[in-house]
């Protein structure tokens, strides 16, 4: 009896796995074509606007995209007319995060404590950016795309203060009584204020367009397409189940964004710090494991940058890379956090604009180079670099894995978590830009949020090409309607830190020491 | 202790820090009784998690049938067990039948203490807003009770302000207590 069981067990198995394979072998067809044509459709209708925003100009043999350029020179500018506000008032911004200016007894209801808030901060600025963005960026910049990462997050520091501190001072409530802020609100107000309301509402619309198109690209296809790819290497996933993980996201984004149930953004909101903190820890555990080739990784990383060998381009390749990727991370200039931070209860805009400048030197000065640091340390990334072995988030990956094969679990864990918890602050961008331009009401958020679940899907499922283009292009072409808008704005700004510091100096403001 | 502060029941605050983006429940009145029913959409959002939940760890089982792939099959069962065990969590709330029974002359939310009726002062609506660092803020409304000794409990707690208004209309009747309203103008 035991026996006959054995046999019909064993062909129903045989059966059973070669119909799989069939099947297997016709979805894998479905699904590349799917991808294919999703692939062809961004190329031919969207291939010019990206070719617009990463017009690219010669500079000895290589395109220099003006997009990195404006991005670059944005925060230079801002570093010189905020005299250095990084270097010098860093200090007043941790005094802030710690409490120094905030009464510790007259907390209000749901007021979050400083601990709590930095980190909220810390947790959002570490994602797939820190870990694919600079795998990518090594694999085709090489090590000294890390140095430009650097300064790219230092002077990144003055944009992401000035679009902060206006993201709270030009915030609206809405007949709703939802609090709404964001370029698209200082965009509009505040150049309305200077009676450049025509210039203003042009820019706010053009943000907002880009915007979505951003959320749906960056932050949302990107993601989940990354999400598949770090499965696909830890557990040899085939790339066309990408459609399950897509599901499986698509799903919990739906519960979250469509539902609104309050527990599970709570345990999105208290699980990412946890996933930020175990990135953190086994990027300092490969770093200290390798204590002894940490002076070579800094080495390659300074000689790299202004040699730029093995780079396409030399060292404007490595230039172009690093700025690129570290904007992805960081998203200093493009708008986006100034939309999250205007919701933060505060009387000062200028306090927010102070704390918001911490995240770029955490994300980029700090996580970026840990990560280029373990990639460096492992050695898998060698020349020539152009993007053709190991890139993107299989590359950290397997850098990781170098020090410890458990890594690339707890790597898959946190990627996966990443994932998800940008996704959903990425549909609360997409969102706002989206109210902004069709109004409020039930029917049309849900619109949005419904178009964004059925991204993740593809995002998920395609194979990357004209669509990581598009998603590059989307959240770049953001930066140059929040510029313009922000040098018209800088003094309003200038004018702002200068009252809050001469009313700490008279006392006005209190101090409490803690 | 001092006696004249432990009697100040402060009627304004609200009772809980969060609350649904939706109407989660509605009052339903019999003869005798009054209690709490789960609306289909506030149940559905947390089917899908015991769904995916369901369909992860069952993905998980069949890999570890037809392959050999353990860590595939612990990571994926991992997840959904997780992602499940989440779901009827949030879903437990919902299946609670909170009641008002004349007929034992109880309030029974399987939660706190049972009130006895006649205990019952008042009830309050409040309003709230709920702020998130990634998603837009809202209006919440609570209906809360006020005992004779001071005990308040929440009763509703959901976004849909017209129905909590009118469920707290028909609940102050079948009770015969006072309803107050506490909404106010909440500036962020």
């Amino acid at each position: 009896m035991g026996k006959i069981r054995e046999i019909f067990f064993g062909f129903l198995l045989a059966f059973s796995t070669s119909a799989f394979a069939e099947e297997a072998g016709s979805f894998k067809q479905t699904i590349a074509a799917f991808s294919e044509s999703v692939d062809g459709f961004f190329n031919d209708y969207t291939g010019w606007f990206v070719g617009l925003i990463f017009k690219s100009v010669p500079i000895g043999d290589v395109g220099f995209p003006i997009i990195v350029g404006w991005l670059l020179l944005a925060a230079l500018i801002f570093t010189l007319y905020f005299g250095f506000v990084q270097f010098k008032r860093a200090g007043m911004a941790i005094d802030i995060v710690k409490g120094k200016y905030t009464d510790p007894n007259s907390k209000e209801d749901g007021e979050v404590s400083h601990f709590q808030a930095l980190t909220t901060a810390l947790s959002g600025t570490v994602g797939l950016g820190n870990i694919a963005g600079v795998g990518a960026a090594l694999a085709i910049g090489g090590p000294g795309a890390t140095f430009w990462m650097i300064v790219c997050g230092l002077l990144g520091m003055a944009s992401k203060f000035c679009e902060c501190t206006l993201g709270v001072k030009y915030r609206t409530v809405l007949p709703s009584g939802v609090i709404s802020g964001g370029p698209m609100y200082y965009l509009s107000q505040g150049l309305a204020e200077k009676g450049l309301g025509g210039l203003g509402k042009v820019l706010a619309v053009g943000f907002a367009l880009m915007c979505i198109l951003g959320a749906l690209g960056g932050g949302n296809m990107f993601q989940a397409n990354q999400a598949h790819a770090m499965l696909t290497y830890a557990f040899d996933v085939p790339s066309e189940y990408g459609v399950i993980t897509g599901l499986v996201l698509a799903a919990l984004v739906f519960s979250v964004i469509v539902g609104g149930m309050p527990s599970i953004a709570s345990v999105t909101e208290k699980i990412v710090p946890w996933m930020a903190g175990l990135y953190i820890g086994m990027a300092v555990i490969v770093i200290i494991a390798n204590i002894d080739q940490v002076g070579a990784a800094f080495s390659a990383i300074f000689a790299g940058a202004f040699t730029g060998a093995g780079v396409a381009g030399g060292f404007i390749g490595a230039l172009i890379q690093g700025l690129k990727r570290a904007t992805f991370s960081n998203e200093a200039g493009v708008g986006s956090a100034a939309i999250a931070h205007s919701a933060v209860k505060t009387k000062e805009p200028i306090t927010e604009g102070l704390v918001s400048l911490l995240e770029p030197f955490v994300d980029t000065v700090v996580i970026c180079t840990m990560t280029a640091l373990v990639i460096t340390i492992a050695g898998l990334n060698v020349g020539p670099f152009d993007g053709s072995g190991l890139t993107g988030v299989t590359l950290t990956a397997a850098s990781f894995t170098e020090t410890a094969g458990v890594f690339k679990y707890l790597l898959a864990l946190a990627v996966v978590m990443f994932a998800f918890s940008t996704m959903i602050s990425w549909s609360y961008y997409g969102l706002k830009a989206w109210t902004y331009l069709f109004g409020e009401g039930k029917k049309i958020e849900l619109a949005f949020k419904m178009m964004f679940c059925v991204f993740v899907v593809i995002g998920a499922t395609i194979q990357f090409g004209a669509v990581i283009d598009f998603s590059d292009a989307a959240i770049f072409a953001m930066s140059i309607f929040n510029i313009i808008g922000l040098y018209f704005l800088m003094p309003i700004v200038k004018k702002e830190l200068a009252s809050f510091i001469a009313r700490v100096k008279s006392g006005e403001i209190k101090t409490y020491e803690k | 202790m001092n006696e004249s502060e432990s009697c100040i029941v402060d009627l304004t605050r609200t009772l809980l820090k969060d609350g649904p983006k939706f109407l989660s429940h509605t009052l339903v009145i019999t003869k005798s009784n009054a209690y709490l029913r789960p609306t289909v959409g506030a149940m559905m959002f947390c089917v899908v998690y015991i769904v995916v939940g369901g369909f992860l760890s069952s993905l998980a089982a069949y890999l570890l049938v037809v392959s050999t792939q353990y860590d595939l099959s612990i990571f994926v069962g991992g997840f959904g067990i997780a992602i499940g065990a989440f779901g009827i969590m949030l879903i437990q709330p919902f299946l609670r039948r909170v009641s008002f029974n004349k007929t034992s002359g109880v309030f029974d939310n399987r939660k706190d203490r049972n009130v006895k009726l006649h205990h019952i002062v008042s009830l309050q609506i409040n309003n709230k807003i709920i702020q998130r660092k990634n998603a837009l803020s809202y209006a919440c409304y609570e209906l809360n009770l006020l005992t004779l000794h001071g005990r308040r409990i929440n009763i509703l707690n959901h976004n849909n302000e017209d129905q909590l208004e009118n469920d707290a209309v028909l609940l102050s009747m079948f009770l015969g207590v006072e309803l107050k309203d506490y909404r106010r103008e909440i500036i962020l």
